[in-house]
């Protein structure tokens, strides 16, 4: 399947969820979703019509004071990039586990817990896989604007 | 009277301190009697805040930072981050370091695999065949060392090119050399698949099918010797690979023989890269000029690591240092076969399904504190 066709296959699979579709460069498609309850159903769609494997998931917060962070689950074809993105709050935000799709996701999903501070609802294995089992609870390193040195001041 | 003994699981801890390896990693194996029958694992012990501390130096500063995520392949982190960065500056390098670029790609694929062969060979207590593997390995670090200066960090990438040239005593230094490996490899290669007693650790050990592999997201070397037809250097060509492509090479039996033979078998591939590179190297320049600011803009990529696919994401914002970098090492994927494959099999083959995956802790513990007297430092900190 080539880029033109696969990208019209995912703009027919996730029209319905997706707030709108970017493509950055000629590989790579962006779907910007609105509701994080269609990443499920997104991804199992993404498994049914075997548009790739799930390369990666990113975080990103967009700055200190943005209420949101950025949630990228990256899959890749042979030659193309499909990345689901989705915008959840920093107090709170919860997202669904996709273990029980995607085994091998637990290990993006840990450590996005643990540097961004998203609850993973489902997530068979919640602790640590990176930072140390003392860590202090709510410090999200990758969170911009943590201040490691104060957080840990009195250890 | 017969006493009646009540079988409970037996945790066995392996690690943190040099679970088969010498780099640190926990395993936590629950078994019966022999027989691992639960696996979990615990990483974290080489973290070093180098995503953090990406976002606090600048773009040609994070080249040097990247480059030390792994020290086996510190050339593809810093080659990939480049090309990542050069793509959000909308520059491309010249054709000539686009090609060296692949030239010290395949050099380090050729270290790395024959370090892990030697690695694997010690786990199954074949010593001479570590010792041979090391020894051969002394050759492509001495060509590394002779072509850019150093033996591990090799540091020949710019953003916009190389620093590296190749004149003509280097080229017949490293034809030279690829011709003594090349001998030896087809020596590695017989032995793998023939040595009786080698063959009883690593024939049906650690199996893992197309299917499995596929669905525990395996990469690189791991999931080719399982059938699963993936090369990003094929299918995704970057930089020069568009130029000078390598075969598939892949194996469908995915055990741990099959492991060996996948990455014996790409050492003549990358042989074959490497004097293609030499003999068709276009001339012209090394370098173009880069901008110190890159405008607002993200790219991700992904190249064929020496262990598996590796995936960047940069982030741009308009300064000279990144919002954004991440790092998805093939490690953190292929360890998931790991904890799952171990299960059913002798505690004794442990150590050998986990370097069949190659597994490189450096790369996979990118962020992380040091402690020192009770204070938690940052590595920013410490600068």
């Amino acid at each position: 399947m080539d880029a033109e066709n696969t990208f019209e296959t995912v703009h027919l699979l996730l029209e319905d969820w997706a707030e709108r579709f970017e493509t950055p460069d000629p590989t790579r498609l962006d779907v910007y979703m609105t509701q994080i309850d269609d990443l499920l159903p997104a991804v199992v769609g993404l498994r049914v019509k075997r548009l790739g494997y799930l390369a990666a998931i990113v975080g990103l917060d967009p700055g200190i004071d943005m209420n949101d962070l950025e949630i990228l689950y990256t899959f890749c074809t042979e030659q193309l990039m499909i990345i689901l993105r989705f915008r959840i709050p920093k107090i709170n935000g919860s997202v669904p586990s996709l273990c029980d799709i995607i085994p091998s996701a637990e290990s993006f999903e840990r450590e996005l817990r643990e540097m961004y501070g998203v609850n993973i609802v489902g997530l068979r294995n919640p602790g640590h896989l990176y930072l140390p089992d003392d860590w202090k609870e709510g410090v999200y390193p990758l969170r911009k604007g943590v201040d490691l040195r104060t957080a840990f001041q009195n250890n | 009277m017969e006493e009646i003994i009540e079988r409970k699981p037996f945790e066995v801890q392996v690690g943190p301190q040099h679970p088969a390896l010498k780099e640190p990693g926990n395993f936590q194996f629950t078994v019966d009697g022999e027989i691992v029958t639960k696996a979990s694992v615990r990483l974290g012990y080489a973290h070093r805040g180098i995503e953090k501390a990406a976002e606090e130096r600048n773009w040609i500063q994070n080249i040097y930072l990247v480059e030390r995520i792994c020290g086996i392949c510190s050339h593809i982190h810093a080659m990939t981050y480049c090309l990542a960065v050069e793509h959000l500056a909308n520059i491309q390098a010249p054709p000539r370091a686009q090609a060296i670029r692949v030239l010290v790609s395949e050099l380090e694929r050729i270290h790395s695999h024959l370090l892990w062969i030697g690695v694997t060979a010690h786990e199954a207590g074949f010593d001479t065949l570590f010792m041979y593997s090391w020894r051969d390995r002394e050759t492509i670090m001495d060509i590394l060392e002779n072509l850019t200066g150093n033996r591990v960090n090799y540091s020949a990438n710019l953003l916009g090119g190389v620093k590296i040239d190749v004149d003509g005593e280097q080229k017949t230094g490293i034809l030279k050399g690829i011709e003594i490996l090349e001998e030896r490899t087809k020596h590695y290669l017989n032995i793998v698949t023939t040595d009786v007693f080698f063959l009883q650790r690593t024939r049906g050990v650690g199996k893992m099918t197309q299917r499995q592999a596929e669905v525990m997201g395996a990469v690189g070397p791991t999931a080719r010797a399982s059938g699963v037809a993936r090369d990003v250097r094929i299918e995704s060509p970057y930089g020069a690979y568009d130029e000078f492509r390598p075969n598939l090479i892949i194996e469908q039996a995915g055990d741990l023989e099959a492991r060996f033979i996948v990455r014996v078998k790409e050492l003549f591939e990358s042989y074959r890269l490497v004097r293609e590179v030499l003999d068709r190297l276009p001339e012209g320049e090394l370098s173009v000029r880069m901008p110190r600011r890159i405008k607002p803009a993200e790219f991700a990529i992904r190249v064929e690591a020496p262990r598996g696919e590796l995936f960047y994401f940069v982030k741009s914002n308009g300064t000279d240092k990144p919002e954004r970098v991440k790092v998805r090492t093939p490690t953190i994927c292929n360890m998931t076969t790991v904890v799952k494959l171990v299960v059913g099999h002798q505690l004794a083959d442990v150590p050998m399904i986990l370097a069949g995956i190659d597994p490189c802790f450096s790369c996979n513990d990118r962020m992380v504190i040091v402690r020192d007297n009770r204070k938690i430092e940052t590595i920013e900190s410490r600068r």
